[in-house]
């Protein structure tokens, strides 16, 4: 008993020393490593929707894509995901197709750079594995969505570079991550520009009768401005793959629910 | 422009003629397909059914599954395809049964609880050996519906938008037969089931 009460306050100081470390830690740190998006709503392109926004209640979004070598920290602690490991149900041939057998070579691929070549199962399983989850649909599209413009000739403008970089997605020279300049109003990077993000759920019920063929298109054009256009393509162009697609101009990112608040998180002022 | 609309056209017409040819392409046609060579127990989860026991997928190997995604809030078309399946089951031979594992799984991974899944169960007069009402992490879940090919979408009122699916496997996992939409007939997938109890693997 005396034993017990003597090591309390040890213990006790221990960890406010643990605490203080901690939060100048989390001081120094210069770039938090995902942001909370706060609840809200939006329209969205797709057609059933029409009039009604979409609310989105409030999570986590990491604030970059997941790197070759945050990837390749992954494939090492969970060898079921190697490239050469992964059975064919889970991700086509091209899986990890960059990476050198033995592993990335950073001098081709580029540490920071974005991981590709991911299938949406793979890109599930490393978020499960961070405590985390792929945003939904349109937690990512609210996120997309939550930028601020001058004027509307900037929108066009910004339109007109969106529906440029979707027509000629450049996978040979992708950029480290954090390195487009797009960001949202919270600070989440390169949802543009970039590369495409595989989302939980990629093809929403609505698929069948929403897809590249019988003038989808031309309905989703009914907003009319270049911006849902271009929010057109990226509805329609992840419909089209399948969960084991495994393509260079695919990646993703990360979210996390509030109850899963990750310790590298800040919220945006 | 002309051209545009002319591939769409043919695009269109390719897909409807296709459609006729029901039995070889109509699972390849629809969304998610699924490669029938590829076996569901690649997905190690773990699982809790209703009576609150733990399974992974491959404890089910060895003989046919049945499997099929739905919810517990989900008062309309819910019971309709979990009837559906219940018909399936029924089509088997009493001496069968037995043999065939049902899994009905809930998109709902936040309400229907192992208990929640006990009272549907109960109140859809299916606490039956061979049956597991199913929930597990909600990854998991949105992975085995990727590879059923079954979509789900969860809308702001809490409900959720989902196709309708059922889903029969063989002895190693490999989808056997895939029926889609509700009130369809099922004596092909119970000869699906007897074959696969007869020889292990589908037709």
């Amino acid at each position: 008993m005396t034993l017990q009460t003597n090591i309390a306050p040890v213990n006790l100081l221990a960890l406010v020393v643990a605490a203080m470390a901690l939060s100048l830690a989390a001081t120094a740190r210069a770039q938090p490593r995902q942001v909370l998006v706060p609840s809200g709503s939006f329209h969205s392109v797709m057609p059933e929707v029409e009039g009604e926004p979409i609310r989105v209640a409030s999570f986590y979004l990491d604030v970059t894509a997941v790197t070759n070598e945050q990837y390749e920290v992954f494939t090492a602690k969970h060898e079921q995901w190697q490239r050469g490991e992964v059975p064919a149900v889970f991700a086509s041939s091209d899986y990890l197709k960059h990476w050198a057998a033995s592993g990335p070579d950073y001098e081709v691929i580029g540490k920071n750079r974005p991981v590709t070549h991911v299938s949406w199962f793979a890109a599930n399983a490393y978020c499960q594995s961070v405590g985390g989850r792929l945003p939904t649909l349109n937690e990512w599209e609210y996120s997309a969505q939550l930028m601020d413009f001058d004027s509307q000739s900037s929108v066009s403008q910004f339109a007109a570079r969106l529906m440029s970089w979707y027509s000629s997605v450049d996978t040979k020279n992708s950029a480290a991550v954090g390195s487009t300049g797009i960001e949202n109003r919270l600070g989440v990077k390169d949802q543009f520009g970039l590369i495409m993000e595989w989302v939980q759920d990629f093809k929403p019920p609505v698929a069948d009768d929403l897809s590249l063929d019988c003038g989808t298109v031309g309905r989703m054009q009914q907003w009319g401005n270049a911006y849902s256009y271009a929010a057109s393509i990226r509805y329609i162009t992840r419909m089209s793959y399948s969960p084991t697609t495994a393509t260079a101009t695919m990646g993703f990112r990360c979210a996390y629910n509030m109850e899963q608040e990750p310790e590298t998180a800040t919220i945006a002022q | 422009m002309k051209t545009v609309s002319f591939i769409l056209l043919m695009f269109c017409l390719a897909t409807s003629l296709a459609a006729q040819h029901h039995h070889e392409i109509t699972d390849a046609l629809n969304a998610g397909e699924i490669s029938a060579e590829h076996s569901l127990y690649h997905l190690d989860a773990e699982w809790t059914d209703h009576r609150g026991e733990t399974y992974a997928l491959s404890d089910f190997s060895g003989e046919p599954v049945i499997v099929v995604m739905f919810y517990g809030n989900c008062t309309q078309v819910c019971p309709m395809l979990i009837q559906d399946t219940r018909r399936l089951y029924s089509m088997v031979d009493e001496a069968n049964r037995p043999s065939v594992t049902v899994l009905a799984i809930t998109f709902d991974t936040e309400n229907d609880t192992p208990d929640v899944l006990r009272k549907y169960a109960e109140q859809e007069q299916l606490n039956i050996p061979g049956w597991h009402f199913m929930t597990s992490e909600a990854a998991s879940v949105r992975s085995l519906a990727m590879m059923l090919g079954v979509q789900y979408s969860k809308k702001s009122d809490g409900h959720f938008a989902h196709s309708n699916l059922v889903t029969v496997f063989d002895s190693q996992g490999r989808v056997a037969k895939r029926v889609e939409g509700l009130n369809q007939p099922m004596a092909e997938a119970a000869r699906e089931i007897r074959s696969i109890i007869k020889t292990g693997i589908r037709q």
